[in-house]
């Protein structure tokens, strides 16, 4: 998968998880997820569990660091720099 | 849009008032304050607030007549200084560390300070003045523990290196000062917030400006409270009044008292403490947020509207949010990764449990610093007894409602009917009622735990 389809299955999975009063239809990718209002504090305990079951990531190597997953953008980096170790 | 409510909405929005900012970012004043010059400031504030700090505890001012004060305090700031150094060495050198200490730094660290504490409860009594030194180290640990922790956070994810002790000893000896929880958390977060050109930091300047206009609302607002429900005669407008007060009794005088209270005035004083409360830590947090901001760290409030909050999670997160900051950062998102990966529910319960329950007594324990220094078990017991519940109903609060919010999540037709309206105000009723019952376990009271707990079961009329 490339970053662009990376891209559109985390912003799929994300829409699954959005906040129901989020106003915006667009996602952008530099954006933060919570500031925006895309999604709350909580949400970020379910792109761990997604990250982990899509692409086997593990948080107990990798370590938790919350402003990895602050953005898509932040997201698709830290996905690709883990496939790539 | 009406006029006072046009004026309200300029007052409210003044950190975002664009000739505010434009006059602003061009006074000499800002120009001259650099985020270095900001950052030098704030170096030798550290070392003062510091120097302070360890002088102020365990001693009062008048015993610095004498020598031996002024030496056991002294050296015993060198200490801390050079303790806080190693720990920045640490961080910055994170890669090069022993296994051991890479793979759970915070709990090496912690460890240190049982060490210590283990020392101090051990040595014989007549080792006066060494004991005295590494008493005040002690005393002064629970302060420093979960800053300098977040130092030792920005070394494990890699952001320490290249950093200077000065970007850290600013927010581990802050001049903003606050309680053992760091407003701002540390380094990572700050630096991030931080204002780099004059426009960003007029902004920010404008932001804590507003934040201590609304300290001086929240105790004006608790000066009122404080004469017409308490005749709190600390309150400059209970003379005015002349006798007239409501006469609902504080919770810790209800707690207190021997006398019983009728049940109606009960239930008042609980949701009246939760509002005093409520005011109280937010007059607090902005004074710490608004102090940063006019250091040019634009971090978001301390307390934010906690009493519109419609679920339990929620208000957690607005109430006291750097405390709920550190409880996830150093006990719920560790727990969330290590634990039951394959059990999406038991996993977030434990994760819950793990800060909400685990780490905010280990907090208070620290907290308690004066029976946790002299071993004093009876005494820790008698103060965090009443907190063991209180944890444990907050866990199982937070965790169900964390639960509830899981579930809603992706679904915004529906959530979006019931958002509002009645349904709003029944749900925020429902928070306040949670927080306001659970705090009864939560106000000081020399009541045993089967004391209050009777005390408590009388609130539902058993």
């Amino acid at each position: 998968m490339d970053r662009e389809q990376k891209k559109n299955e985390l912003i799929g999975f994300l829409r699954t998880i959005q906040r129901p009063d989020y106003p915006h239809n667009q996602i952008d990718e530099d954006s933060s997820l919570i500031e925006s209002g895309l999604i709350d504090s909580l949400a970020l305990l379910q792109i761990v569990t997604h990250l982990e079951q899509a692409y086997d990531l593990d948080f107990r190597e990798i370590g938790f660091d919350p402003a990895e997953l602050r953005s898509v953008g932040s997201i698709l980096n830290l996905i690709a720099r883990e496939l790539k170790s | 849009m009406n006029a006072s409510q046009l004026s309200y909405r300029k007052l409210a929005q003044l950190h975002e008032n664009e000739r505010l900012i434009a006059w602003l970012q061009s006074c000499r004043l800002v120009i001259w304050l650099s985020v270095a010059r900001r950052r030098q400031i704030l170096f030798i504030g550290a070392i003062f607030a510091g120097v302070v700090g360890a002088f102020s505890r365990q001693a009062s001012w008048h015993e610095y007549r004498f020598l031996t004060p002024w030496l056991v305090h002294g050296i015993a700031f060198l200490l801390l200084l050079g303790i806080i150094y190693s720990l920045y060495l640490a961080a910055v050198n994170f890669k090069r560390l022993p296994a051991v200490i890479r793979g759970r730094p915070q709990l090496c660290f912690h460890f240190f300070f049982w060490l210590l504490l283990l020392i101090i409860w051990c040595a014989p009594e007549q080792s006066g003045f060494s004991l005295a030194v590494l008493a005040v180290v002690a005393v002064s640990f629970p302060y420093l523990i979960w800053r300098a922790g977040y130092m030792l956070l920005s070394g494990q994810r890699g952001r320490a290196e290249g950093s200077r002790f000065s970007d850290h000893l600013f927010y581990i000896w802050p001049v903003w000062d606050g309680t053992n929880t760091p407003p701002g958390k540390g380094h990572d977060n700050l630096s991030r917030a931080e204002a780099q050109t004059p426009e960003a930091y007029a902004r920010a300047i404008l932001g804590g400006i507003k934040l201590l206009l609304l300290v001086a609302l929240w105790k004006l607002v608790m000066q009122v409270i404080g004469a017409v429900v308490y005749g709190d005669p600390k309150s400059s407008l209970t003379p005015l009044l002349k006798g007239f007060y409501l006469g609902i009794p504080r919770l810790k005088q209800i707690l207190g008292s021997d006398a019983s209270t009728p049940l109606f005035v009960m239930w008042v004083s609980l949701y009246l403490e939760l509002i005093w409360e409520t005011l109280s830590l937010a007059a607090k947090g902005h004074v710490w947020i608004g102090v940063l901001r006019l250091f040019g760290f634009n971090v978001f409030r301390n307390t934010y509207k906690p009493l519109l909050a419609e679920t339990v999670v929620d208000f957690w997160n607005r109430y006291y949010y750097y405390f709920k900051e550190l409880m996830m950062e150093f006990f719920f998102f560790p727990a969330y990764v290590r634990y039951f990966r394959n059990q999406p529910m038991l996993r977030m319960i434990t994760a819950v449990f793990a800060a909400a329950f685990v780490g905010n007594m280990y907090y208070h324990l620290l907290q308690a610093k004066d029976p946790l220094i002299a071993g004093n078990v009876d005494r820790l017991w008698a103060i965090l007894g009443a907190r063991f519940v209180y944890c444990f109903l907050l866990a199982s609060g937070i965790a169900i409602s964390m639960m509830r919010q899981q579930s809603r999540r992706g679904h915004p037709q529906a959530a979006t009917l019931r958002t509002g309206g009645f349904s709003g105000v029944k749900r925020i009723a429902c928070v306040w009622t949670f927080f306001a019952v659970i705090n009864f376990w939560n106000v000081p009271a020399n009541l045993t735990i089967a004391e209050r707990g009777r005390l408590f079961l009388s609130l539902f009329g058993l």
